[in-house]
Protein backbone atom coordinates (compact mmCIF):
# COMPACT_ATOMS: atom_id res chain seq x y z
CA UNK A 1 0.00 0.00 0.00
CA UNK A 2 1.64 3.20 -1.11
CA UNK A 3 -1.27 5.46 -0.19
CA UNK A 4 -2.30 5.80 -3.80
CA UNK A 5 -5.60 3.96 -4.31
CA UNK A 6 -5.90 5.19 -7.90
CA UNK A 7 -2.65 3.63 -8.99
CA UNK A 8 -3.41 0.52 -6.96
CA UNK A 9 -6.74 0.20 -8.72
CA UNK A 10 -8.24 -0.72 -5.39
CA UNK A 11 -11.58 0.95 -5.99
CA UNK A 12 -13.93 0.39 -8.90
CA UNK A 13 -15.89 3.43 -7.89
CA UNK A 14 -12.83 5.66 -8.24
CA UNK A 15 -11.90 4.18 -11.60
CA UNK A 16 -15.42 4.65 -12.94
CA UNK A 17 -15.62 8.25 -11.82
CA UNK A 18 -12.18 8.92 -13.26
CA UNK A 19 -13.13 7.42 -16.61
CA UNK A 20 -16.25 9.53 -16.75
CA UNK A 21 -14.37 12.74 -15.91
CA UNK A 22 -11.69 11.99 -18.50
CA UNK A 23 -14.37 11.33 -21.11
CA UNK A 24 -15.98 14.69 -20.37
CA UNK A 25 -12.60 16.40 -20.80
CA UNK A 26 -12.03 14.64 -24.13
CA UNK A 27 -15.44 15.67 -25.42
CA UNK A 28 -15.23 19.39 -24.81
CA UNK A 29 -16.97 21.56 -27.40
CA UNK A 30 -14.85 22.88 -30.25
CA UNK A 31 -15.25 26.50 -29.14
CA UNK A 32 -13.85 25.71 -25.71
CA UNK A 33 -10.94 23.74 -27.16
CA UNK A 34 -10.19 26.63 -29.47
CA UNK A 35 -10.16 29.13 -26.58
CA UNK A 36 -7.87 26.87 -24.57
CA UNK A 37 -5.47 26.58 -27.50
CA UNK A 38 -5.39 30.36 -27.92
CA UNK A 39 -4.75 30.80 -24.20
CA UNK A 40 -1.89 28.30 -24.39
CA UNK A 41 -0.26 30.07 -27.33
CA UNK A 42 -0.56 33.40 -25.52
CA UNK A 43 1.02 31.93 -22.40
CA UNK A 44 3.94 30.38 -24.30
CA UNK A 45 4.55 33.69 -26.08
CA UNK A 46 4.28 35.74 -22.87
CA UNK A 47 7.95 35.55 -21.73
CA UNK A 48 9.20 36.63 -25.16
CA UNK A 49 6.70 39.46 -25.37
CA UNK A 50 7.64 40.56 -21.87
CA UNK A 51 11.32 40.71 -22.78
CA UNK A 52 10.75 42.71 -25.94
CA UNK A 53 8.40 45.15 -24.24
CA UNK A 54 10.74 45.84 -21.34
CA UNK A 55 12.31 48.83 -23.07
CA UNK A 56 8.89 50.15 -24.10
CA UNK A 57 7.65 49.77 -20.55
CA UNK A 58 10.47 51.96 -19.18
CA UNK A 59 10.13 54.54 -21.95
CA UNK A 60 7.57 56.81 -20.16
CA UNK A 61 9.62 56.82 -16.95
CA UNK A 62 12.76 57.72 -18.89
CA UNK A 63 10.98 60.54 -20.72
CA UNK A 64 9.66 61.96 -17.46
CA UNK A 65 13.13 61.85 -15.88
CA UNK A 66 14.63 63.64 -18.91
CA UNK A 67 11.97 66.36 -18.74
CA UNK A 68 12.68 66.92 -15.04
CA UNK A 69 16.38 67.18 -15.77
CA UNK A 70 15.76 69.75 -18.52
CA UNK A 71 13.64 71.84 -16.16
CA UNK A 72 16.35 71.79 -13.50
CA UNK A 73 19.00 72.85 -16.02
CA UNK A 74 16.83 75.75 -17.21
CA UNK A 75 16.02 77.12 -13.77
CA UNK A 76 19.38 76.59 -12.06
CA UNK A 77 22.17 78.18 -14.18
CA UNK A 78 25.20 75.96 -14.52
CA UNK A 79 28.41 77.15 -12.79
CA UNK A 80 26.63 79.19 -10.12
CA UNK A 81 25.74 77.89 -6.77
CA UNK A 82 22.34 78.54 -5.32
CA UNK A 83 23.96 80.68 -2.57
CA UNK A 84 25.02 83.27 -5.17
CA UNK A 85 21.64 83.54 -6.79
CA UNK A 86 20.03 86.84 -5.61
CA UNK A 87 16.59 85.66 -6.54
CA UNK A 88 16.76 82.45 -4.56
CA UNK A 89 18.43 84.17 -1.57
CA UNK A 90 16.11 87.17 -1.39
CA UNK A 91 13.68 85.40 0.83
CA UNK A 92 16.27 84.63 3.48
CA UNK A 93 17.53 88.29 3.58
CA UNK A 94 14.01 89.62 3.97
CA UNK A 95 13.34 87.27 6.85
CA UNK A 96 16.59 88.31 8.57
CA UNK A 97 15.69 92.01 8.34
CA UNK A 98 12.17 91.56 9.54
CA UNK A 99 13.18 89.47 12.51
CA UNK A 100 16.13 91.71 13.55
CA UNK A 101 14.92 93.67 16.59
CA UNK A 102 17.95 96.01 16.54
CA UNK A 103 17.39 97.27 13.02
CA UNK A 104 16.06 100.76 12.22
CA UNK A 105 12.32 100.57 11.62
CA UNK A 106 11.56 100.92 7.91
CA UNK A 107 7.98 101.93 8.35
CA UNK A 108 6.01 103.92 10.91
CA UNK A 109 7.16 107.42 9.97
CA UNK A 110 5.04 108.80 12.75
CA UNK A 111 7.64 107.53 15.21
CA UNK A 112 10.51 109.58 13.62
CA UNK A 113 11.10 112.90 15.35
CA UNK A 114 11.87 115.12 12.34
CA UNK A 115 11.97 118.26 14.56
CA UNK A 116 14.86 116.80 16.47
CA UNK A 117 16.85 116.09 13.30
CA UNK A 118 16.22 119.63 11.94
CA UNK A 119 17.28 121.19 15.26
CA UNK A 120 20.39 119.04 15.41
CA UNK A 121 21.32 120.02 11.84
CA UNK A 122 20.83 123.71 12.60
CA UNK A 123 22.93 123.42 15.76
CA UNK A 124 25.71 121.82 13.85
CA UNK A 125 25.47 124.45 11.04
CA UNK A 126 25.56 127.77 12.88
CA UNK A 127 27.57 126.75 15.92
CA UNK A 128 25.00 127.02 18.65
CA UNK A 129 22.59 129.63 17.19
CA UNK A 130 18.93 129.36 18.03
CA UNK A 131 17.16 126.78 15.98
CA UNK A 132 15.03 128.20 13.15
CA UNK A 133 12.29 125.61 13.27
CA UNK A 134 9.95 124.99 16.13
CA UNK A 135 11.54 127.54 18.36
CA UNK B 1 1.24 23.65 -35.11
CA UNK B 2 1.52 26.58 -37.50
CA UNK B 3 0.58 28.96 -34.71
CA UNK B 4 3.10 27.38 -32.37
CA UNK B 5 5.78 27.72 -35.03
CA UNK B 6 4.92 31.40 -35.30
CA UNK B 7 5.22 31.89 -31.53
CA UNK B 8 8.47 30.02 -31.50
CA UNK B 9 9.73 32.34 -34.21
CA UNK B 10 8.73 35.40 -32.16
CA UNK B 11 10.59 34.05 -29.16
CA UNK B 12 13.69 33.06 -31.04
CA UNK B 13 13.81 36.28 -33.08
CA UNK B 14 14.87 38.19 -29.95
CA UNK B 15 18.07 36.18 -29.59
CA UNK B 16 21.21 37.48 -31.36
CA UNK B 17 22.41 35.31 -34.26
CA UNK B 18 25.70 34.46 -32.52
CA UNK B 19 23.97 32.88 -29.53
CA UNK B 20 22.83 29.64 -31.13
CA UNK B 21 22.94 27.66 -27.88
CA UNK B 22 20.55 30.16 -26.25
CA UNK B 23 18.26 29.92 -29.24
CA UNK B 24 18.14 26.13 -28.98
CA UNK B 25 17.46 26.18 -25.25
CA UNK B 26 14.72 28.79 -25.66
CA UNK B 27 13.09 26.71 -28.36
CA UNK B 28 13.25 23.64 -26.14
CA UNK B 29 11.78 25.54 -23.18
CA UNK B 30 8.92 26.91 -25.32
CA UNK B 31 8.21 23.45 -26.70
CA UNK B 32 8.26 21.89 -23.22
CA UNK B 33 5.92 24.55 -21.83
CA UNK B 34 3.55 24.18 -24.76
CA UNK B 35 3.48 20.40 -24.36
CA UNK B 36 2.87 20.69 -20.64
CA UNK B 37 0.02 23.18 -21.01
CA UNK B 38 -1.52 21.07 -23.77
CA UNK B 39 -1.46 18.07 -21.44
CA UNK B 40 -3.31 19.83 -18.62
CA UNK B 41 -5.54 22.41 -20.29
CA UNK B 42 -8.68 20.29 -20.71
CA UNK B 43 -8.58 18.77 -17.26
CA UNK B 44 -7.83 22.18 -15.77
CA UNK B 45 -10.83 23.61 -17.58
CA UNK B 46 -13.11 20.85 -16.30
CA UNK B 47 -11.83 21.31 -12.75
CA UNK B 48 -12.51 25.05 -12.96
CA UNK B 49 -15.88 24.49 -14.61
CA UNK B 50 -17.02 22.06 -11.93
CA UNK B 51 -15.89 24.46 -9.18
CA UNK B 52 -17.32 27.62 -10.73
CA UNK B 53 -20.25 26.19 -12.73
CA UNK B 54 -19.61 28.83 -15.39
CA UNK B 55 -17.88 28.20 -18.71
CA UNK B 56 -16.56 31.72 -19.37
CA UNK B 57 -15.23 32.12 -15.83
CA UNK B 58 -13.57 28.72 -16.08
CA UNK B 59 -11.86 29.69 -19.33
CA UNK B 60 -10.64 32.96 -17.80
CA UNK B 61 -9.28 31.17 -14.76
CA UNK B 62 -7.39 28.61 -16.86
CA UNK B 63 -5.98 31.35 -19.06
CA UNK B 64 -4.80 33.32 -16.02
CA UNK B 65 -3.16 30.23 -14.57
CA UNK B 66 -1.36 29.50 -17.83
CA UNK B 67 -0.09 33.07 -18.12
CA UNK B 68 1.09 33.17 -14.54
CA UNK B 69 2.86 29.83 -14.77
CA UNK B 70 4.60 30.89 -17.96
CA UNK B 71 5.65 34.34 -16.80
CA UNK B 72 6.60 33.52 -13.21
CA UNK B 73 7.60 29.89 -13.15
CA UNK B 74 8.45 29.12 -16.77
CA UNK B 75 12.14 28.99 -15.91
CA UNK B 76 11.61 26.45 -13.11
CA UNK B 77 12.24 22.74 -13.77
CA UNK B 78 9.43 21.14 -15.74
CA UNK B 79 8.86 18.59 -12.97
CA UNK B 80 7.61 21.41 -10.72
CA UNK B 81 5.15 22.82 -13.21
CA UNK B 82 2.18 20.58 -12.49
CA UNK B 83 1.82 21.25 -8.73
CA UNK B 84 2.56 24.93 -9.34
CA UNK B 85 -0.01 25.17 -12.12
CA UNK B 86 -2.75 23.57 -10.06
CA UNK B 87 -1.90 25.69 -7.05
CA UNK B 88 -2.28 28.82 -9.21
CA UNK B 89 -5.49 27.43 -10.68
CA UNK B 90 -7.01 26.76 -7.25
CA UNK B 91 -6.03 30.27 -6.12
CA UNK B 92 -7.70 31.81 -9.17
CA UNK B 93 -10.83 29.70 -8.59
CA UNK B 94 -10.95 30.91 -4.98
CA UNK B 95 -10.53 34.52 -6.14
CA UNK B 96 -13.52 34.22 -8.46
CA UNK B 97 -15.62 32.58 -5.76
CA UNK B 98 -14.76 35.37 -3.29
CA UNK B 99 -15.50 38.05 -5.86
CA UNK B 100 -18.87 36.47 -6.52
CA UNK B 101 -19.59 36.28 -2.81
CA UNK B 102 -18.79 39.99 -2.31
CA UNK B 103 -20.75 40.98 -5.40
CA UNK B 104 -23.69 38.92 -4.20
CA UNK B 105 -23.68 40.65 -0.82
CA UNK B 106 -23.45 44.11 -2.38
CA UNK B 107 -26.14 43.39 -4.94
CA UNK B 108 -28.50 42.11 -2.26
CA UNK B 109 -28.54 45.62 -0.74
CA UNK B 110 -29.41 47.35 -4.01
CA UNK B 111 -33.17 47.90 -4.38
CA UNK B 112 -33.04 48.34 -8.17
CA UNK B 113 -31.10 45.16 -8.90
CA UNK B 114 -32.47 43.03 -11.65
CA UNK B 115 -31.61 39.37 -11.47
CA UNK B 116 -32.50 38.95 -15.11
CA UNK B 117 -29.50 41.06 -16.10
CA UNK B 118 -27.04 38.37 -15.10
CA UNK B 119 -26.01 35.67 -17.46
CA UNK B 120 -28.56 36.18 -20.18
CA UNK B 121 -28.37 32.89 -21.98
CA UNK B 122 -28.09 32.63 -25.72
CA UNK B 123 -31.48 31.23 -26.87
CA UNK B 124 -29.80 29.27 -29.65
CA UNK B 125 -27.44 27.60 -27.21
CA UNK B 126 -30.32 26.90 -24.87
CA UNK B 127 -32.46 25.28 -27.52
CA UNK B 128 -32.95 21.57 -27.02
CA UNK B 129 -30.94 19.32 -29.29
CA UNK B 130 -33.42 17.00 -30.97
CA UNK B 131 -30.88 15.12 -33.03
CA UNK B 132 -30.85 11.44 -32.20
CA UNK B 133 -28.05 10.39 -29.84
CA UNK B 134 -26.89 6.89 -29.10
CA UNK B 135 -28.29 5.55 -25.82
CA UNK B 136 -24.80 4.98 -24.43
CA UNK B 137 -23.94 8.64 -24.93
CA UNK B 138 -27.16 9.74 -23.27
CA UNK B 139 -26.42 7.50 -20.31
CA UNK B 140 -22.87 8.85 -20.04
CA UNK B 141 -24.12 12.43 -20.22
CA UNK B 142 -26.66 11.77 -17.51
CA UNK B 143 -24.11 10.01 -15.32
CA UNK B 144 -21.66 12.88 -15.76
CA UNK B 145 -24.34 15.35 -14.81
CA UNK B 146 -25.11 13.46 -11.61
CA UNK B 147 -21.43 13.03 -10.76
CA UNK B 148 -20.72 16.71 -11.41
CA UNK B 149 -23.53 17.78 -9.10
CA UNK B 150 -22.25 15.49 -6.38
CA UNK B 151 -18.67 16.79 -6.73
CA UNK B 152 -19.89 20.38 -6.68
CA UNK B 153 -21.72 19.69 -3.42
CA UNK B 154 -18.50 18.53 -1.70
CA UNK B 155 -16.66 20.86 0.70
CA UNK B 156 -13.96 22.83 -1.10
CA UNK B 157 -10.93 20.91 0.21
CA UNK B 158 -12.55 17.54 -0.47
CA UNK B 159 -13.44 18.65 -4.00
CA UNK B 160 -9.86 19.79 -4.61
CA UNK B 161 -8.36 16.58 -3.25
CA UNK B 162 -10.74 14.39 -5.24
CA UNK B 163 -10.27 16.16 -8.57
CA UNK B 164 -6.50 16.53 -8.28
CA UNK B 165 -5.97 12.94 -7.16
CA UNK B 166 -8.65 11.09 -9.06
CA UNK B 167 -9.12 13.17 -12.22
CA UNK B 168 -5.72 14.80 -12.78
CA UNK B 169 -3.85 11.85 -11.32
CA UNK B 170 -1.47 13.79 -9.09
CA UNK B 171 0.22 11.69 -6.43
CA UNK B 172 -0.19 12.50 -2.75
CA UNK B 173 2.93 14.68 -2.57
CA UNK B 174 1.98 16.69 -5.67
CA UNK B 175 -1.57 17.12 -4.43
CA UNK B 176 -0.26 18.32 -1.06
CA UNK B 177 1.98 20.86 -2.82
CA UNK B 178 -0.96 22.06 -4.93
CA UNK B 179 -3.27 22.37 -1.95
CA UNK B 180 -0.60 23.81 0.37
CA UNK B 181 -1.29 21.24 3.06
CA UNK B 182 0.28 18.09 4.48
CA UNK B 183 0.13 14.71 2.77
CA UNK B 184 -1.89 13.42 5.70
CA UNK B 185 -4.52 16.10 5.10
CA UNK B 186 -4.68 15.16 1.43
CA UNK B 187 -5.36 11.52 2.33
CA UNK B 188 -8.04 12.54 4.80
CA UNK B 189 -9.78 14.94 2.41
CA UNK B 190 -9.63 12.43 -0.41
CA UNK B 191 -10.95 9.56 1.71
CA UNK B 192 -13.84 11.68 2.95
CA UNK B 193 -14.63 12.87 -0.58
CA UNK B 194 -14.81 9.30 -1.89
CA UNK B 195 -16.98 8.27 1.05
CA UNK B 196 -19.35 11.19 0.50
CA UNK B 197 -19.64 10.56 -3.23
CA UNK B 198 -20.16 6.85 -2.76
CA UNK B 199 -22.89 7.39 -0.20
CA UNK B 200 -24.61 9.82 -2.56
CA UNK B 201 -24.16 7.93 -5.83
CA UNK B 202 -24.18 4.32 -4.67
CA UNK B 203 -22.30 1.92 -6.90
CA UNK B 204 -22.54 4.41 -9.76
CA UNK B 205 -22.72 1.94 -12.62
CA UNK B 206 -22.32 3.84 -15.88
Amino acid sequence: MNGDPIEDGSSDFERRTRALLLQSADELPGAVRSRLTQARYAAVAAPAARGSSLALRWLPAGAAAAAMMALLVMYVPLGKSTMENPVTNAGFEDIEMLTDTDAVPLSGDQEVDYDFYEWAAAEAGDGGAAPSVGS
Amino acid sequence: MAAFASLEYQTVALIPPGKAHLRDSTQDAARALDAFLASVERKAFRIAQIALRHEADALDVVQDAMMQLSSRYGSRPAAEWKPLFYRILENRIRDVQRRRSVRGRVMSYLPWRNDDDEDIADPIEQAADHSPQPPAQLEADEAMKVLEQAITALPERQRQAFLLRNFEGLDVAETAASMKCSQGSVKTHYFRAVQALRSKLGDFRT
